[in-house]
């Protein structure tokens, strides 16, 4: 009996961004720029800063787009870097973004690719 | 020893420093069961310019986009083709910017103050009041948000124009009776939301109720085109119903509607949200003809011209009020003051509800009124004028206007076709420019499982609205009658109606309302009004009427012809299984 073979990436980091929305195409595009291959967005409802920010809150989206980006744990400084500029988030309600470790993840990776790189 | 450094290390470190702060140090320490109040956030100036910037540049470039090309379009036209300068140039470029900025605020305002109350009743309305009254309340919204409609204040103005002589109804209408026209019009808008909620919350087909109110208000149309007195109201009738599927009317009765629709459990169909602005845009057209039958049945066109010479002799100065600043502002109060306390008693009164952030509500009103004065004010001196403006001179293109030196510029026929071209292109590119086209689009396109693809559909109603628009300029230019061509493309329209299924007929009767947005209303009605008066017609009104119904057209056709192609497709597919033997 032939033992099914299936391929694992290690070394992944997830980079998850939470920002108005509106502003995720333009973030992923940065992202891919500095070696992302794809991401993830789904829509979210954030509150607390937003009404902390007295006034200035209404120029903040209360409706947020939440970005998770799989990457290298060699990219991730990079790409970190790019998306927090893209994103401005030295600006106050602008967003907020965190890098987790991850143990594994599995997904497609071309064959001759596998071939490659397990030799 | 040689040390080895990592390229990427050494030019992380050039480009970008990381600071590394420690969140226990920057979280406050609360221990035991202390309660914290998180503090206000203090900003620098930096920070708060940084905030608004962004937000301040996204809405004015939105509406920049909708405004500037059109408007340059205009310009270009005038200046390139019939070679005469800009008068007051400085004043309508100071008026598009207030149109910008006004539309700017509106539409903020619109989104942060108005629609909360939208799904707050719609939420909460059918759980605490009976249909009857959440009925009653639906019709009210109705009048008040039509009154709302930014655009119906270019109808109001168009009324200056109209010589009391050639149409005395129209001009009873457009003045005497302005605000009980303007009523009767949310009248219409009322009823329809009513039916609207009605058909979300049974799931009634669209098909009859287009038959239903389609086809009295067609033979109302040939009555009144029969009668050679009120032949020239039905240009302001059929006009009404595209200026009544604005930006405000559209979102807030659609978000009622569905929140009712999901409270009785219905409205999961995908089509529920289609339907309500055909119904409004059938209703007021039928509410204005009645209106001007009765007029005709109290009063004799002597006694409105006999009565306008009276006024017209009567008038000295104008009271402060009714002179320009001061009379936008208070039409921008009027829009939105009785609109918003009648759906704050509805709230606190007989939904005993309290709204979330009341000051963010106040300043999405006060945003709302600012917009609405600000983009009146706009309007008065920056579209309607050049609309008026463009509309007079292009007729220099094939006739002899006074104001242009050495016309006609071009011969009668190259410059009929230059003048008629010129709509073409206006309708074609102001539609394709108007946003919420796009969102229609989207929304076809997933209903159709991606059959109607979205392009498709966008360029199906540009085309029918430019085409519309050249056949109103040509109704004006030819004196042809209204009523002639209204009456055989409605008829057409049905007929295609019945052999067209469902989804497309919804589609379809709704695409026409969603292009008439606040730029396109204004100007191409002010257009109309100007190329009326330039070749001398009794009144420039109906282009938006056909407007109206060549979007409807073309889109059904469309429908139609990708119905058959699907069954063609499926046909050759079965043809060949059969052929190949695999179905016996």
């Amino acid at each position: 009996m032939k033992t099914r073979e299936i391929v694992v990436l290690t070394d992944v980091m997830l980079i998850t961004a939470v920002v108005q929305r509106g502003m995720a195409d333009d973030l992923v595009k940065a992202a891919q720029m500095a070696g992302a291959q794809g991401a993830t967005v789904h829509y979210a409802y954030g509150r607390g800063v937003r009404e902390r920010l007295g006034i200035l809150g209404l120029a903040i989206e209360a409706e947020k787009e939440v970005i998770n980006i799989l990457v290298s744990s060699e990219q991730v400084g990079r790409i970190f870097e790019r998306i927090y500029l893209e994103a401005k988030l030295d600006t106050p309600g602008m967003g907020i973004m965190w890098v987790t470790p991850l143990e594994k993840a599995a997904t497609f990776v071309p064959p001759e690719l596998v071939e490659k790189l397990s030799q | 020893m040689a040390v080895e450094i990592r390229f990427g290390d050494f030019v992380h470190e050039v480009t970008l420093h990381q600071k590394c702060i420690s969140a226990n140090r920057l979280m406050p320490s609360v221990s035991g069961d202390a309660t914290y109040l998180a503090p206000k956030i203090q900003l620098r100036r930096l920070d708060a310019y940084r905030m608004i910037r962004p937000y301040v540049t996204v809405r004015f470039v939105e509406q920049l986009k909708a405004v500037v090309p059109l408007a340059l379009y205009l310009v270009l036209f005038q200046l390139l083709i019939l070679r005469q300068g800009l008068a007051e140039s400085w004043v309508i470029s100071a008026g598009i910017v207030a149109v910008i900025v006004g539309l700017m605020f509106f539409m903020e305002g619109l989104k942060v103050g108005l629609m909360p109350f939208g799904e707050v009743l719609g939420n909460t309305l059918p759980a605490k009041a009976s249909l009857r009254l959440v009925l009653l309340i639906v019709f009210l919204l109705g009048i008040g948000v039509t009154f709302a409609e930014p655009a119906i204040g270019a109808l109001r103005t168009a009324g200056q124009i109209v010589e009391v002589e050639n149409a005395p109804y129209l001009y009873a209408l457009l003045n005497g009776w302005a605000g009980t026209l303007v009523l009767v019009v949310g009248i219409g808008v009322g009823a329809a939301a009513i039916i609207g909620t009605l058909r979300f919350i049974y799931g009634w087909s669209l098909k009859p109720l287009i038959f239903i109110t389609i086809i009295p208000t067609l033979l109302l149309s040939l009555y009144l085109w029969l009668d050679p007195h009120l032949n020239s109201v039905l240009g302001l009738a059929w006009d009404c119903g595209a200026v009544t599927t604005g930006p405000v009317t559209v979102p807030l009765v659609l978000a009622l509607g569905i929140g009712i629709a999901a409270a009785a459990g219905q409205g999961q169909s995908s089509l529920s949200g289609f339907g309500i602005v055909t119904l409004a845009s059938i209703f007021p057209i039928l509410g204005v003809e009645l209106l001007a039958v009765w007029l005709s049945l109290v009063t004799t066109p002597e006694a409105i011209i006999a009565e306008a010479a009276g006024v017209s002799q009567l008038t000295t100065l104008p009271m402060w009020y009714e002179l320009s600043p001061a009379l936008e502002i208070i039409a921008g109060l009027q829009a939105i003051v009785p609109l918003v306390i009648f759906l704050y008693l509805v709230l606190r009164v007989l939904l005993k509800e309290r709204l979330h952030n009341p000051g963010y509500i106040a300043y999405g009103i006060t945003l709302a009124v600012l917009g609405m004065i600000i983009f009146n004010l706009g309007l008065t001196y920056g579209l309607a004028k050049l609309g008026g403006q463009s509309g007079g001179l292009v007729p220099a293109a094939f006739t002899n206007i006074d104001a242009v030196m050495g016309s006609p510029l071009y011969g009668t026929f190259f410059g009929l076709t230059l003048a008629i071209g010129f709509a073409w292109i206006l309708g074609f590119g102001a539609t394709l420019a108007e946003p919420a086209l796009n969102a229609l689009g989207l929304t076809v396109e997933n209903l159709t499982n991606g059959a109607f693809r979205r392009s498709l559909l966008m360029i199906a109603v540009s085309l029918g609205v430019a085409v519309g628009i050249a056949l109103g300029v040509a109704k004006i230019v030819f004196t042809l009658d209204l009523a002639l061509l209204l009456l055989p493309l409605y008829l057409l329209a049905l007929l295609l109606t019945i052999f067209s299924s469902e989804e497309f007929v919804n589609i379809a009767w709704d695409s026409a309302g969603v292009t008439t947005g606040p730029i396109t209303v204004p100007l191409v009605l002010s257009m109309g009004l100007g190329f009326g008066h330039a070749v001398a017609a009794v009144e420039g009104f109906g282009v938006l009427a056909m407007a109206s119904i060549c979007p409807i057209l073309s889109v059904l056709m469309t429908g139609l012809w990708i119905n058959w192609k699907v069954a063609r497709k499926h046909r050759h597919y079965d043809e060949s299984l059969q052929a190949e033997g695999v179905v016996s």
